[in-house]
């Protein structure tokens, strides 16, 4: 009975501080000057929320969250590159609409 | 508990703890650097060392089991998927930017580069024989 309430301390004290870490996290994407920054923060929180559902597969002693956590890691993975790659053709979209006419500058 | 759920129980949670640290360097990174390129060398570190040592610790503490492979495959996963993103990232920030060379030193051209590095070179290797003569 010892033993369960030590491990359960630890993982609330832990998963606590990690939520505070999430919140600091989401400022630097709403405040991140370009979208870099954006991404990047977005890649953090994805880092974090990874810690997070392994700590809460053992605290409820659930072992699937963790093919759940895995799952996240591929799709957090793929969000970051497709995500950049599309602002890259975006961005160079733009550029050639406005060599062409310039005059329809919105 | 016996000694050994003790010390298994000690050495998780050092583990932990040096994870979350790492963790917090991160998020302290971001916010004291003044630019992304600058901040993403700190945004790479929480995402192979920070969640590497966490996941370790909680390895400790489960045991032998089927989660315990599942955390692994997740650190081994993370290794190979965060340099890929990070340099993504940059590529993205390099194509995007016009104004790059107000924050760093651009070569147009790799050659300039070398030659600049060669003519260092020399003068180092002619300095260091002057005082070998004299």
């Amino acid at each position: 009975m010892e033993k369960e309430l030590l491990y359960h301390f630890v993982f609330i004290t832990l998963l606590i501080l990690l939520s505070f870490m999430l919140l600091v996290c989401l400022i630097r994407a709403v405040k991140g000057p370009r979208v870099a920054d954006r991404l990047m923060a977005v890649n953090m929180m994805g880092t974090m929320v990874m810690v997070m559902i392994s700590i809460l597969a053992l605290m409820l002693k659930e072992g699937y969250l963790m093919d759940i956590c895995l799952i996240y890691a591929m799709i957090s993975f793929l969000s970051v590159v497709v995500f950049s790659k599309v602002y890259i053709g975006i961005y160079e979209e733009r550029k050639n609409m406005e060599g062409e006419n310039p005059d329809e500058r919105s | 508990m016996n000694a050994v759920e003790w010390i298994r129980f000690i050495v998780g949670s050092i583990l932990l703890v040096i994870g979350m640290v790492i963790l917090f360097t991160e998020v302290f990174g971001v916010f004291h650097f003044k630019y992304v390129l600058n901040r993403m060398h700190a945004a790479a570190m929480g995402d192979t060392l920070g969640i590497g040592s966490c996941l370790i610790g909680l390895m400790i503490f489960s045991g032998l089991n089927f989660t315990t492979l599942k955390m692994f495959f997740v650190i081994v996963f993370l290794w190979f998927a965060s340099p890929v993103s990070s340099h993504v990232l940059s590529r993205l920030e390099a194509a995007t930017n016009e104004e790059l060379n107000t924050q760093c030193e651009i070569y147009k051209d790799v050659k300039i580069l070398e030659r600049e590095l060669a003519a260092k070179r020399e003068e180092e290797n002619s300095r260091e024989k002057e005082d070998r003569l004299s």
